[in-house]
């Protein structure tokens, strides 16, 4: 798939957010993908402090990559620090703060009267989820995650160090999270095409790389000579598992997806698909200005419940008024009514006796 | 049996007989798995008794647990026998502990747990008849640590900390496959590092000073701690033709009993060869004592445990009621509002008839106001 040779000085920006715990492959995959250390590995110098939580951090590092000729200006946002505290519900928040955050500036930016035509479009275009080769299925965080970025983010699931995984436990596992994903109505990015629409080509390439979520991952920053040749890979004492063999690791289909065949489908799903989404939410939001349902604090709420309840008798003590006001001033119409009709008639009976008389 | 040795009288036969009567008995033996869900739990508990204790997850249910935010404990009980020695194992799970998005307060149900058989055995032992004792007191507790390669996570050392105190605690890196070399001593040597400043308690087996060669097994097994795990209950095939237990990639045969690939022969050793007997006695001997002299310091002989009626799950439970509570109050006040405005519109509709039916009668009177006068001037005109 050719892709437009946009600024060929500039090379085409792309940004990939990678989330997911410590451990299960993120900073090694990232340099394996950039083939250079762009991303530092965790220190972890002090056991006294191990047992204190950090918050997540959320840092963007700019490179410049060639891909087919192409040249990218690839922004990388790694997420260090999530799911790696106890209770990560903050972590989520701010990632998908950071996301709107982007959107934001583009709205403004776009709205603006005088546009900045140095602006940096920072919107992140996909986010690859590392799940922890566990083998069984999904845990409750990795759903919650991915139900509640997708709305925000082209989600890509991928499995890190999939080398933990027998080739037999890695399909079973495949198709659980798949299922799970399914079950759980998660929007994620699956490589989508138009059986009517597109030509054979894409189908059969998308039909492939779907049926190959999640991706299994394999990264290493070493290399070794295997048959002469300079290799990425990890070296165990019972074998050596080769980064770009497709047969041991799903890392270079979907390098080539990513940074090749399918760049310009996400950057142009992230921006008319959910940038649109959000811009829209977020205007209609500032019309009718949403009742902020965040949750009050157990005393605040139990209050609030007590003035509530208060408030309703109040009401409907109002109500019962109302209703006993209408209902007179009802009978009272209805009376002045009755009496109208009465007189109406007296007039009319003594019109006709007079009309009587008038023909004499 | 043997003789008395001349000159003896003869109670140097007094273990032998012990021997004997331990024999007959049997023993029980209570051991506990923690970890996330994926660490390899079940198929080590398999390996290490050989034998299918817990069977393969079945997946088809899996949706009824996912979400339900709570760890759970599970136990399983099995009878061994070996040469005509009796063992009746008892195997506790721990599934749904670490695998939330919020897992604060996830390890007290497994700390209860402890408590509680410690607890359970104390009261016992204060009946009048304590003849028949069940005993589910944890004699081992492997905390199963994912091999990311890097150190203790605070959930890790959350959870140690507590059953340290309470329990033999083995450390085991799981899932041990994933590092290389390189990687998995660097992450040992950090583990211990943590443990050590992070003042937790890990089952260290005793060395015995007199006996040489016991001593030297006993500190080999101490520094090769946290063990590096691989499990596996199949027969596979290696590249020199040896059929072992081991797991089967693409690239080689990773296998359990290989002392180069990982430690779970010492893990063996520890927990069933050679400490097996350590494990229960330091657990009866010195867990539960901690325990008793615990809780007799604070409570009165026979006097029942206070416990504690927090669990977050509950806490879920009642902010989820009391949602629903407010949506319920506020629907019954958007009803309300709604019949308020369905009356003022009655209301409002009656009103404008009367107005009608009130010009209607104005017309009418003004016509007959007209009539009469015409009629006034004419009666008048005669």
């Amino acid at each position: 798939m050719a892709t437009r040779k946009k600024g060929v000085k500039k090379g085409v920006q792309f940004t990939v957010m990678v989330v997911g715990a410590s451990g299960t492959g993120r900073t090694t995959f990232v340099n394996t993908l950039c083939e250079t250390g762009v991303l530092e590995h965790k220190v972890n110098d002090n056991p006294e402090t191990a047992h204190v939580e950090e918050g997540i951090r959320i840092k963007p590092v700019n490179i410049e990559l060639e891909e087919d000729g192409v040249r990218i200006a690839l922004t990388i946002v790694d997420t260090p620090g999530f799911g790696d505290n106890i209770d990560n519900e903050f972590a989520f928040q701010e990632i998908l703060g950071y996301l709107e955050r982007e959107y934001d500036h583009v709205l403004g930016e776009e709205s603006r009267i005088k546009r900045n035509p140095r602006f940096r479009d920072n919107r992140v275009h996909a986010l690859l989820y590392f799940i922890p080769p566990t083998g069984h299925a999904l845990r409750e965080i990795d759903i919650e995650l991915m139900r509640r970025l997708s709305p925000r983010v082209n989600v890509i699931p991928v499995i890190g160090k999939a080398d933990s995984l027998t080739p037999q436990e890695l399909k079973g596992f495949k198709k659980r999270v798949m299922e799970d994903i399914e079950h759980y109505d998660i929007p994620v990015y699956n490589f989508p095409y138009d059986i009517e629409e597109d030509d054979e080509d894409t189908i059969a390439d998308n039909s492939e790389l779907r049926a190959l979520m999640p991706f299994a991952i394999v990264g290493s920053e070493d290399e070794i000579e295997i048959d002469g040749q300079l290799v990425r890979a990890r070296i165990y004492p019972w074998g050596v598992v080769e980064v770009d063999n497709p047969k041991h690791s799903d890392f270079s289909r979907l390098r080539s997806a990513l940074l090749n065949t399918h760049l310009t489908e996400l950057k142009s799903l992230t921006h008319d698909v959910l940038y649109e989404t959000y811009r829209t939410e977020k205007l209609s939001r500032t019309v009718h200005s949403e009742q902020d349902s965040s949750m009050l604090p157990e005393d605040l709420a139990s209050q609030g419940m007590r003035l509530k309840e208060e408030q309703l008798r109040r009401e409907e003590e109002k109500l019962r008024e109302i209703e006993l006001k209408v209902s007179r001033e009802i009978q009272e119409k209805r009376e002045a009514l009755l009496a109208k009709e009465e007189s109406l008639r007296n007039l009319e009976s003594r019109l006709a006796a007079q009309g009587l008389n008038a023909d004499f | 049996m043997a003789a008395p040795a001349v000159g003896g009288i003869g109670i140097a036969n007094l273990p032998n007989q012990r021997h004997k009567i331990v024999a007959k008995r049997g023993a029980h033996f209570t051991i506990m798995v923690v970890g996330e869900s994926g660490l390899g739990k079940t198929t080590l508990i398999n390996t290490l008794f050989s034998t299918e204790l817990s069977s393969s997850k079945n997946y088809s249910r899996r949706h009824v647990k996912q979400l339900d935010k709570l760890t759970e404990v599970e136990i399983i009980k099995a009878e061994l026998e070996e040469k005509s020695f009796k063992v009746k194992l008892t195997v506790i799970d721990t599934p749904g502990f670490g695998d939330y998005v919020n897992n604060r307060d996830s390890w007290s149900p497994i700390i209860d747990f402890i408590d509680d058989q410690h607890e359970t055995y104390m009261r016992q032992e204060q009946q009048p008849q304590r003849g028949e004792k069940t005993d589910l007191r944890v004699h081992a507790c492997l905390y199963f640590i994912r091999a990311t390669g890097h150190t203790l996570k605070p959930l890790d050392i959350e959870i140690m900390k507590r059953l340290g105190t309470r329990v033999n605690l083995i450390p085991v890196i799981a899932k041990a496959d994933t590092l290389t070399q390189g990687d998995l001593a660097n992450f040992k040597q950090r583990i211990r590092a943590v443990i050590a400043a992070q003042n937790i308690r890990i089952y260290q087996p005793p060395i015995d000073p007199e006996d040489t060669q016991s001593a030297e097994h006993a500190r080999l097994l101490a520094d090769a701690m946290p063990f590096s795990i691989i499990g596996s209950t199949e027969d596979v095939q290696t590249a020199d033709g040896r059929t072992v237990k081991g797991r089967q990639y693409l690239w080689g045969v990773a296998e359990v009993e290989n002392e180069n690939h990982c430690d779970f022969r010492k893990l063996r050793s520890l927990v069933i060869r050679t400490h097996m007997l350590d494990l229960i006695s330091t657990t009866e001997e010195s867990h539960y004592e901690n325990y008793r002299q615990a809780q007799m310091e604070t409570r009165k002989f026979g006097e029942p445990k206070v416990k504690k009626l927090d669990n977050p799950k509950f806490k879920e439970e009642e902010e989820g009621l009391r949602r629903r509570f407010t949506e319920q109050v506020k629907a019954e006040e958007a009803r309300f509002r709604q019949w308020e405005q369905h009356l003022i519109a009655e209301r409002d509709r009656l009103n404008k008839d009367l107005e009608l039916a009130h010009s209607a009668v104005k017309q009418l009177e003004a016509e007959l106001d007209n009539l009469q006068v015409g009629y006034g001037r004419g009666s008048q005109r005669r």
